[in-house]
Protein backbone atom coordinates (compact mmCIF):
# COMPACT_ATOMS: atom_id res chain seq x y z
CA UNK A 1 0.00 0.00 0.00
CA UNK A 2 2.98 2.30 0.77
CA UNK A 3 4.76 1.76 -2.63
CA UNK A 4 1.65 2.90 -4.44
CA UNK A 5 1.47 6.06 -2.06
CA UNK A 6 5.18 6.71 -2.71
CA UNK A 7 4.58 6.93 -6.31
CA UNK A 8 1.48 8.73 -6.45
CA UNK A 9 3.14 11.19 -4.33
CA UNK A 10 6.44 11.33 -6.71
CA UNK A 11 4.15 11.40 -9.71
CA UNK A 12 2.71 14.80 -8.13
CA UNK A 13 5.72 16.06 -7.13
CA UNK A 14 7.32 16.19 -11.08
CA UNK A 15 4.05 18.28 -11.61
CA UNK A 16 4.75 20.58 -9.03
CA UNK A 17 8.54 20.95 -10.07
CA UNK A 18 7.38 21.54 -13.79
CA UNK A 19 5.00 24.17 -12.80
CA UNK A 20 7.63 25.66 -10.62
CA UNK A 21 10.04 25.86 -13.88
CA UNK A 22 6.75 26.51 -15.83
CA UNK A 23 6.35 29.76 -13.37
CA UNK A 24 10.09 31.08 -13.91
CA UNK A 25 10.20 30.36 -17.84
CA UNK A 26 6.98 31.99 -19.13
CA UNK A 27 6.94 34.72 -20.65
CA UNK A 28 3.55 36.70 -19.47
CA UNK A 29 0.77 36.70 -17.06
CA UNK A 30 -1.46 34.64 -19.01
CA UNK A 31 1.08 31.80 -19.66
CA UNK A 32 2.09 31.83 -16.20
CA UNK A 33 -1.53 31.09 -14.83
CA UNK A 34 -1.54 28.09 -17.01
CA UNK A 35 1.86 26.84 -15.53
CA UNK A 36 -0.08 27.93 -11.84
CA UNK A 37 -2.95 25.57 -12.92
CA UNK A 38 -0.85 23.08 -13.78
CA UNK A 39 0.46 22.49 -10.23
CA UNK A 40 -3.05 23.24 -8.51
CA UNK A 41 -4.84 20.31 -10.69
CA UNK A 42 -2.22 17.61 -11.40
CA UNK A 43 0.41 18.09 -8.53
CA UNK A 44 -2.11 18.75 -5.04
CA UNK A 45 -4.11 16.03 -7.31
CA UNK A 46 -1.82 13.41 -6.89
CA UNK A 47 0.24 14.41 -3.51
CA UNK A 48 -2.95 14.32 -1.46
CA UNK A 49 -4.12 11.26 -3.41
CA UNK A 50 -0.66 9.54 -2.53
CA UNK A 51 -1.35 11.03 1.02
CA UNK A 52 -4.97 9.30 1.48
CA UNK A 53 -4.12 6.33 0.21
CA UNK A 54 -1.09 6.05 3.00
CA UNK A 55 -3.45 7.15 5.23
CA UNK A 56 -5.97 3.68 4.25
CA UNK A 57 -9.41 3.70 4.28
CA UNK A 58 -10.36 5.97 7.32
CA UNK A 59 -11.91 9.10 8.11
CA UNK A 60 -8.59 10.80 7.28
CA UNK A 61 -9.16 9.46 3.73
CA UNK A 62 -12.58 11.28 3.95
CA UNK A 63 -11.08 14.58 5.02
CA UNK A 64 -7.98 14.49 2.63
CA UNK A 65 -10.48 14.25 -0.42
CA UNK A 66 -12.24 16.90 1.36
CA UNK A 67 -9.53 19.49 1.33
CA UNK A 68 -8.78 18.16 -2.33
CA UNK A 69 -12.68 19.33 -3.25
CA UNK A 70 -12.26 22.34 -1.84
CA UNK A 71 -9.20 23.02 -3.62
CA UNK A 72 -10.84 21.98 -7.06
CA UNK A 73 -13.77 24.29 -6.03
CA UNK A 74 -11.60 27.71 -5.09
CA UNK A 75 -8.50 28.01 -6.94
CA UNK A 76 -10.25 28.04 -10.79
CA UNK A 77 -11.99 31.12 -8.99
CA UNK A 78 -8.82 32.88 -7.96
CA UNK A 79 -7.02 32.22 -11.28
CA UNK A 80 -9.96 33.60 -13.06
CA UNK A 81 -10.47 36.47 -10.78
CA UNK A 82 -6.34 37.25 -11.50
CA UNK A 83 -6.59 36.64 -14.85
CA UNK A 84 -9.57 38.91 -15.26
CA UNK A 85 -8.54 41.79 -13.53
CA UNK A 86 -4.88 41.66 -15.37
CA UNK A 87 -7.08 41.55 -18.42
CA UNK A 88 -9.45 44.90 -17.53
CA UNK A 89 -6.77 46.50 -16.78
CA UNK A 90 -5.28 46.12 -20.16
CA UNK A 91 -2.89 43.64 -20.38
CA UNK A 92 -2.87 41.60 -23.49
CA UNK A 93 -0.96 38.44 -24.15
CA UNK A 94 2.38 38.69 -25.46
CA UNK A 95 2.87 42.26 -23.88
CA UNK A 96 3.81 43.30 -20.01
CA UNK A 97 6.12 40.47 -19.13
CA UNK A 98 10.15 40.59 -19.01
CA UNK A 99 11.43 37.34 -19.15
CA UNK B 1 9.10 6.74 5.57
CA UNK B 2 9.35 9.42 7.58
CA UNK B 3 12.49 9.69 5.67
CA UNK B 4 10.35 9.85 2.36
CA UNK B 5 7.80 12.50 3.83
CA UNK B 6 10.96 14.96 4.91
CA UNK B 7 11.85 14.83 1.46
CA UNK B 8 8.82 15.89 -0.14
CA UNK B 9 8.62 18.45 2.78
CA UNK B 10 12.12 19.57 1.75
CA UNK B 11 11.24 19.82 -1.92
CA UNK B 12 7.52 21.81 -1.35
CA UNK B 13 9.54 24.07 0.49
CA UNK B 14 12.22 24.73 -2.30
CA UNK B 15 9.07 24.98 -5.01
CA UNK B 16 7.79 27.88 -2.63
CA UNK B 17 10.96 29.44 -3.02
CA UNK B 18 10.54 29.42 -6.41
CA UNK B 19 7.49 31.09 -5.97
CA UNK B 20 8.58 33.48 -3.48
CA UNK B 21 11.14 34.91 -6.83
CA UNK B 22 7.93 35.57 -8.58
CA UNK B 23 6.62 37.53 -6.19
CA UNK B 24 9.65 39.61 -5.52
CA UNK B 25 10.75 40.03 -9.04
CA UNK B 26 7.31 40.10 -10.66
CA UNK B 27 6.83 42.89 -13.55
CA UNK B 28 3.45 43.32 -13.03
CA UNK B 29 1.14 43.25 -9.54
CA UNK B 30 -0.82 40.50 -10.91
CA UNK B 31 2.19 38.21 -11.37
CA UNK B 32 2.79 38.73 -7.45
CA UNK B 33 -1.12 38.14 -6.79
CA UNK B 34 -0.18 34.48 -8.99
CA UNK B 35 2.90 33.83 -7.25
CA UNK B 36 1.12 34.02 -3.90
CA UNK B 37 -1.49 31.55 -4.61
CA UNK B 38 1.06 29.20 -6.05
CA UNK B 39 2.68 30.01 -2.30
CA UNK B 40 -0.63 29.12 -0.55
CA UNK B 41 -1.56 26.42 -2.65
CA UNK B 42 1.67 24.07 -1.91
CA UNK B 43 1.59 25.67 1.93
CA UNK B 44 -2.28 23.62 1.89
CA UNK B 45 -0.62 20.37 0.81
CA UNK B 46 2.34 21.19 3.02
CA UNK B 47 0.29 21.19 5.91
CA UNK B 48 -1.41 18.04 5.02
CA UNK B 49 2.06 16.50 4.16
CA UNK B 50 3.03 17.41 7.99
CA UNK B 51 -0.01 16.33 9.48
CA UNK B 52 0.57 12.71 8.05
CA UNK B 53 4.57 12.75 9.46
CA UNK B 54 3.23 13.31 12.71
CA UNK B 55 0.18 10.84 12.31
CA UNK B 56 -2.19 13.91 13.71
CA UNK B 57 -3.86 14.87 10.13
CA UNK B 58 -7.22 15.42 11.83
CA UNK B 59 -5.76 18.62 13.32
CA UNK B 60 -3.82 19.73 10.26
CA UNK B 61 -6.46 19.15 7.73
CA UNK B 62 -8.93 21.34 9.78
CA UNK B 63 -6.19 24.15 9.67
CA UNK B 64 -5.45 23.60 6.07
CA UNK B 65 -8.98 24.19 5.29
CA UNK B 66 -9.38 27.18 7.23
CA UNK B 67 -6.17 28.28 5.61
CA UNK B 68 -7.74 27.67 1.84
CA UNK B 69 -11.03 29.97 2.57
CA UNK B 70 -8.75 32.78 4.07
CA UNK B 71 -6.56 32.80 0.81
CA UNK B 72 -9.65 32.78 -1.41
CA UNK B 73 -10.73 35.84 0.50
CA UNK B 74 -7.56 37.21 0.22
CA UNK B 75 -6.67 36.46 -3.10
CA UNK B 76 -10.46 38.31 -4.29
CA UNK B 77 -10.40 41.33 -2.76
CA UNK B 78 -6.33 41.66 -4.20
CA UNK B 79 -7.99 40.76 -7.26
CA UNK B 80 -10.66 42.87 -6.81
CA UNK B 81 -8.39 46.18 -6.22
CA UNK B 82 -6.44 45.86 -8.64
CA UNK B 83 -9.21 45.69 -11.05
CA UNK B 84 -11.15 48.70 -10.01
CA UNK B 85 -8.08 50.66 -9.77
CA UNK B 86 -7.49 49.59 -13.38
CA UNK B 87 -3.92 50.07 -14.65
CA UNK B 88 -1.86 47.41 -15.76
CA UNK B 89 -0.16 48.04 -11.69
CA UNK B 90 3.82 48.22 -11.52
CA UNK C 1 -34.41 19.85 -1.66
CA UNK C 2 -33.40 20.99 1.38
CA UNK C 3 -33.51 17.49 3.34
CA UNK C 4 -31.01 16.96 0.82
CA UNK C 5 -29.17 19.95 1.68
CA UNK C 6 -29.32 19.10 5.10
CA UNK C 7 -28.23 15.37 4.95
CA UNK C 8 -25.09 16.55 2.55
CA UNK C 9 -23.87 19.04 5.84
CA UNK C 10 -24.80 16.72 8.16
CA UNK C 11 -22.01 14.10 5.99
CA UNK C 12 -19.75 16.89 5.99
CA UNK C 13 -19.48 17.86 9.69
CA UNK C 14 -19.08 13.79 10.33
CA UNK C 15 -15.91 13.96 8.11
CA UNK C 16 -14.44 16.60 9.20
CA UNK C 17 -15.52 15.93 13.13
CA UNK C 18 -15.44 12.33 13.11
CA UNK C 19 -15.61 11.82 16.75
CA UNK C 20 -19.22 9.87 16.92
CA UNK C 21 -20.58 10.69 20.95
CA UNK C 22 -23.98 11.68 21.48
CA UNK C 23 -23.09 15.41 22.11
CA UNK C 24 -21.19 15.63 18.30
CA UNK C 25 -23.86 14.08 16.27
CA UNK C 26 -26.48 15.90 18.09
CA UNK C 27 -24.77 19.21 17.41
CA UNK C 28 -23.94 18.42 13.98
CA UNK C 29 -27.74 17.33 13.71
CA UNK C 30 -29.13 20.62 14.71
CA UNK C 31 -26.68 23.05 12.83
CA UNK C 32 -27.34 21.22 9.38
CA UNK C 33 -31.38 21.38 9.95
CA UNK C 34 -31.06 25.10 10.93
CA UNK C 35 -28.52 26.03 8.22
CA UNK C 36 -30.88 24.11 5.70
CA UNK C 37 -33.89 25.40 7.28
CA UNK C 38 -32.91 29.16 7.37
CA UNK C 39 -31.43 29.00 3.57
CA UNK C 40 -33.31 28.54 0.26
CA UNK C 41 -32.22 25.79 -1.65
CA UNK C 42 -29.59 26.40 -4.17
CA UNK C 43 -31.32 27.34 -7.32
CA UNK C 44 -29.22 25.27 -9.37
CA UNK C 45 -29.45 22.15 -7.65
CA UNK C 46 -33.15 21.86 -8.13
CA UNK C 47 -32.30 21.36 -11.70
CA UNK C 48 -28.63 19.05 -11.56
CA UNK C 49 -29.07 15.12 -12.36
CA UNK C 50 -26.33 13.79 -10.17
CA UNK C 51 -25.49 10.43 -12.27
CA UNK C 52 -24.42 13.14 -14.57
CA UNK C 53 -22.74 14.96 -12.32
CA UNK C 54 -21.26 12.21 -10.88
CA UNK C 55 -20.09 10.91 -14.22
CA UNK C 56 -18.75 14.04 -15.33
CA UNK C 57 -15.47 13.91 -12.72
CA UNK C 58 -14.15 11.09 -13.85
CA UNK C 59 -14.30 12.57 -17.56
CA UNK C 60 -12.99 15.90 -16.79
CA UNK C 61 -9.84 14.26 -14.96
CA UNK C 62 -8.93 11.90 -17.88
CA UNK C 63 -9.16 15.81 -19.72
CA UNK C 64 -7.21 16.90 -17.24
CA UNK C 65 -4.49 14.71 -17.74
CA UNK C 66 -4.08 15.01 -20.99
CA UNK C 67 -3.78 18.22 -21.54
CA UNK C 68 -1.34 18.34 -17.98
CA UNK C 69 1.10 16.21 -19.58
CA UNK C 70 0.62 18.22 -22.69
CA UNK C 71 1.62 21.16 -21.37
CA UNK C 72 4.12 19.84 -19.25
CA UNK C 73 5.78 18.30 -22.12
CA UNK C 74 5.81 22.18 -23.42
CA UNK C 75 6.89 23.58 -20.59
CA UNK C 76 9.71 21.55 -20.34
CA UNK C 77 10.88 21.76 -24.38
CA UNK C 78 13.99 23.78 -24.63
CA UNK C 79 12.86 26.04 -27.47
CA UNK C 80 9.51 26.58 -25.27
CA UNK C 81 7.15 26.08 -28.49
CA UNK C 82 3.82 28.37 -27.07
CA UNK C 83 1.79 30.09 -28.86
CA UNK C 84 -0.36 32.15 -26.59
CA UNK C 85 -3.61 33.87 -28.05
CA UNK C 86 -7.34 34.80 -26.86
CA UNK C 87 -9.79 32.79 -28.30
CA UNK C 88 -13.54 34.07 -28.67
CA UNK C 89 -15.64 30.99 -27.54
CA UNK C 90 -19.23 31.01 -28.60
CA UNK C 91 -21.41 28.86 -26.24
CA UNK C 92 -25.39 27.99 -26.37
CA UNK C 93 -24.87 27.85 -22.25
CA UNK C 94 -26.85 30.66 -20.89
CA UNK C 95 -27.73 30.67 -16.94
CA UNK C 96 -25.32 31.10 -14.56
CA UNK C 97 -25.02 27.52 -13.06
CA UNK C 98 -23.95 26.16 -16.17
CA UNK C 99 -21.76 28.94 -16.93
CA UNK C 100 -20.11 28.74 -13.87
CA UNK C 101 -19.69 25.16 -14.23
CA UNK C 102 -17.91 25.79 -18.06
CA UNK C 103 -15.91 28.44 -16.97
CA UNK C 104 -14.38 26.21 -13.98
CA UNK C 105 -13.78 22.89 -16.06
CA UNK C 106 -12.20 25.56 -18.79
CA UNK C 107 -9.75 27.02 -16.12
CA UNK C 108 -8.85 23.80 -14.49
CA UNK C 109 -8.10 21.96 -17.17
CA UNK C 110 -4.05 23.11 -17.55
CA UNK C 111 -3.54 25.32 -21.17
CA UNK C 112 -7.10 26.92 -21.27
CA UNK C 113 -8.03 29.48 -18.90
CA UNK C 114 -11.39 31.54 -18.46
CA UNK C 115 -10.68 35.54 -19.26
CA UNK C 116 -13.73 36.84 -19.56
CA UNK C 117 -17.39 35.43 -18.89
CA UNK C 118 -20.55 37.00 -20.17
CA UNK C 119 -23.96 34.98 -21.33
CA UNK C 120 -23.06 33.08 -24.44
CA UNK C 121 -19.69 34.47 -24.91
CA UNK C 122 -16.17 33.15 -23.35
CA UNK C 123 -12.83 34.69 -23.91
CA UNK C 124 -10.41 32.19 -23.07
CA UNK C 125 -6.60 32.23 -23.02
CA UNK C 126 -5.22 29.11 -25.09
CA UNK C 127 -1.49 28.21 -24.34
CA UNK C 128 -0.95 26.97 -28.07
CA UNK C 129 -2.98 26.16 -30.76
CA UNK C 130 -3.41 22.50 -29.47
CA UNK C 131 -5.02 23.24 -26.39
CA UNK C 132 -7.25 25.38 -28.28
CA UNK C 133 -8.53 23.02 -30.45
CA UNK C 134 -9.40 20.47 -27.77
CA UNK C 135 -11.94 23.39 -26.41
CA UNK C 136 -13.49 23.88 -29.48
CA UNK C 137 -14.90 20.43 -29.84
CA UNK C 138 -17.91 21.40 -27.84
CA UNK C 139 -17.50 18.17 -25.83
CA UNK C 140 -18.00 20.49 -22.67
CA UNK C 141 -20.91 22.08 -23.29
CA UNK C 142 -22.30 18.42 -24.47
CA UNK C 143 -21.56 17.00 -20.76
CA UNK C 144 -22.68 19.97 -18.86
CA UNK C 145 -25.82 20.60 -20.49
CA UNK C 146 -26.36 16.78 -19.26
CA UNK C 147 -25.93 17.50 -15.80
CA UNK C 148 -28.10 20.39 -15.52
CA UNK C 149 -30.85 18.57 -17.67
CA UNK C 150 -33.72 19.13 -15.14
CA UNK C 151 -36.41 22.01 -16.13
CA UNK C 152 -35.68 25.56 -15.92
CA UNK C 153 -36.57 26.75 -12.56
CA UNK C 154 -38.77 30.19 -13.23
CA UNK C 155 -39.42 32.11 -10.60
Amino acid sequence: MSWIAIGLIVVGLYFLVVGSIGMLRLPDVFSRAHALSLTDSLGALFVLVGLAVYEGFTTNFLRIIVVLALIYLLNPVIAHATVRAAYRSGLRPGKGGDQ
Amino acid sequence: MTAFFLFVLITLTVLMLVYLYRVVRGPTAFDRVLGLNGISTKAIVLLVVIGTTFERVEMFVDISTGYALLNLVGALAIAKFLEERGEAGK
Amino acid sequence: MRILTAVILFALWLVLSSTFDLAHVAAGAVVAVLIAWMNPALPHMRRLSWPAAIAYQPWLLGRILKSGLHVSRLILDPKLPIAPKLISHQTSLRSDGELVALGNSITLTPGTITVEVAPGELIVHAIDEESGKDLLDGRFEAKISGVFAGQEDRR
